[in-house]
């Protein structure tokens, strides 16, 4: 099951999150399409709060009792840090998780209201804490490897 | 800003401090915390209590237990430190074999357990099993070691001791793209969530066991509180399953929370930050 976002606007910037000096990283970055617009401020990272814009890729990983899950995430990132685009596609692939997913999505909206997360300035993602830590990881290695 | 992302007890850690981050204290810590508590080692002090019915559970075991107990209250016996067997038996073991081996059993009646500091006797063998607490008080931990302001994320279990507050969305149970809503995590304070759609194997088996029966009883799919500690806000995203958030905000003032139910009405009380409607 594939389901995908494409909606526009995640602050980056507000994020304590995502002033990161560099850890591994398993971010990758993809055709960039734009020169970095402030390359003044790119040379001191975490103060500055620039970024090195681009398309960016990562998949971040989470385990479930039926084994390990992933969360792609796709986005363009402007160099203040904020997300212009930005993909998510849950890949539950076989086993429980799937088969959960789709069960789930029948009639959940009936009653409540669900926001793209893409859409909202948050800094972090709580509920099931699987998926929680997949976004979360996602999103934390492409803005490490973003960092100029 | 100093980050640091590692995997402990099972899940994704991600920390953000000011200062440096001393990581052997850190996995020191984490790693004493896990061969004191874990479930799935057999070398555990918890094994302990399974192999010999008594077993010293270190320091933090008064914090903990005297947490499960109030817990325990709350939800009249259905959150219990003691539903290690009754998980085992549905399948959720150090094997993950996830197949019921059998029909659910009850938990051992925790209130008959007897306990002096941080030793607990039961007399009889018991699968003592702390995930309802669990991450979140190491979560506290892990934050009182390295010092504020600082942001330990397990996984959604989030302590945030920082300047303002954090912006948490959300997750939907069925679609990790949407939000149901918004906290604004104070600082000071921590947020958990619990949801039975992914940590589940089989048809309506998942994590969240009744201690009473030993079956994953409840008319709730996910559950948000936060807290002044993360322990306190795990433990309640668990006793949420079992007592209505009303209920939770009367007997711990100043909690907030929120659920989501089968039939996909949303609840919450006192909770910091926006429901969409």
């Amino acid at each position: 099951m594939r389901r995908t976002a494409r909606t526009a606007v995640l602050t980056a910037a507000a994020s304590a999150a995502l002033f990161t000096a560099a850890c591994g990283s398993e971010a990758e970055r993809v055709e960039p399409t734009t020169a970095p617009s402030s390359p003044a401020d790119s040379a001191d990272g975490a103060e500055s709060g620039s970024f090195t814009p681009g398309d960016y890729e990562a998949t971040g990983s989470y385990q479930t009792p039926g084994g390990t899950q992933s969360v792609d995430v796709d986005l363009t990132l402007e160099a203040d840090g904020t997300i212009t685009d930005l993909d998510v596609d849950g890949n539950a692939e076989g086993g429980n998780s799937e088969q959960f997913q789709g069960k789930f999505e029948s009639g959940i909206d009936a009653e409540v209201v669900g926001k793209k997360i893409t859409e909202l300035d948050v800094s972090k993602v709580s509920g099931s804490s699987l998926t929680s830590g997949g976004f979360n990881d996602a999103i934390a290695q492409i803005t490490d490897d973003a960092r100029a | 800003m100093h980050t640091w992302a590692f995997d402990a007890i099972g899940t994704r850690w991600r920390v953000d401090a000011a200062a440096d981050i001393d990581r052997a204290a850190v996995s020191a810590l984490v790693d004493d915390f896990d061969r004191t508590w874990s479930r799935f080692r057999e070398d555990s002090q918890a094994a302990r209590l399974r192999s010999d019915g008594r077993a010293d559970l270190g320091e933090h075991a008064p914090a903990i237990l005297d947490l499960y107990d109030r817990l325990y209250a709350l939800t009249e016996g259905a959150v219990s430190p003691a539903v290690g067997a009754s998980l085992e038996r549905l399948g959720y073991d150090a094997d993950y074999t996830l197949t019921a081996s059998g029909e659910a059993i009850p938990a051992f009646r925790w209130p008959e357990a007897s306990r002096d500091g941080s030793t607990v006797e039961t007399g009889q063998p018991v699968v003592l099993d702390i995930g309802a607490v669990g991450k979140g008080y190491l979560a506290d931990l892990v934050a009182d070691l390295i010092g504020a302001p600082v942001t330990v994320d397990a996984s959604g279990d989030i302590v945030h001791r920082g300047p303002g507050p954090l912006r948490v969305a959300m997750e939907h149970p069925a679609d990790p793209s949407r939000a149901v809503g918004i906290i604004e995590l104070p600082p000071g304070h921590g947020v958990a969530a619990s949801a039975t759609n992914r940590r589940a194997w089989g048809e309506d088996l998942h994590h969240v066991l009744d201690a009473r029966t030993g079956r994953p009883e409840s008319g709730i799919v996910a559950t948000w509180a936060v807290a002044p500690s993360a322990a306190l806000a795990d433990g309640l995203a668990t006793a949420l399953f079992f007592a209505a958030p009303e209920r939770v905000v009367e007997e711990f003032p100043g909690v907030g929370c929120a659920v989501i139910d089968r039939s996909q009405r949303i609840r919450a009380a006192g909770l910091p930050g926006e429901i969409f409607r």
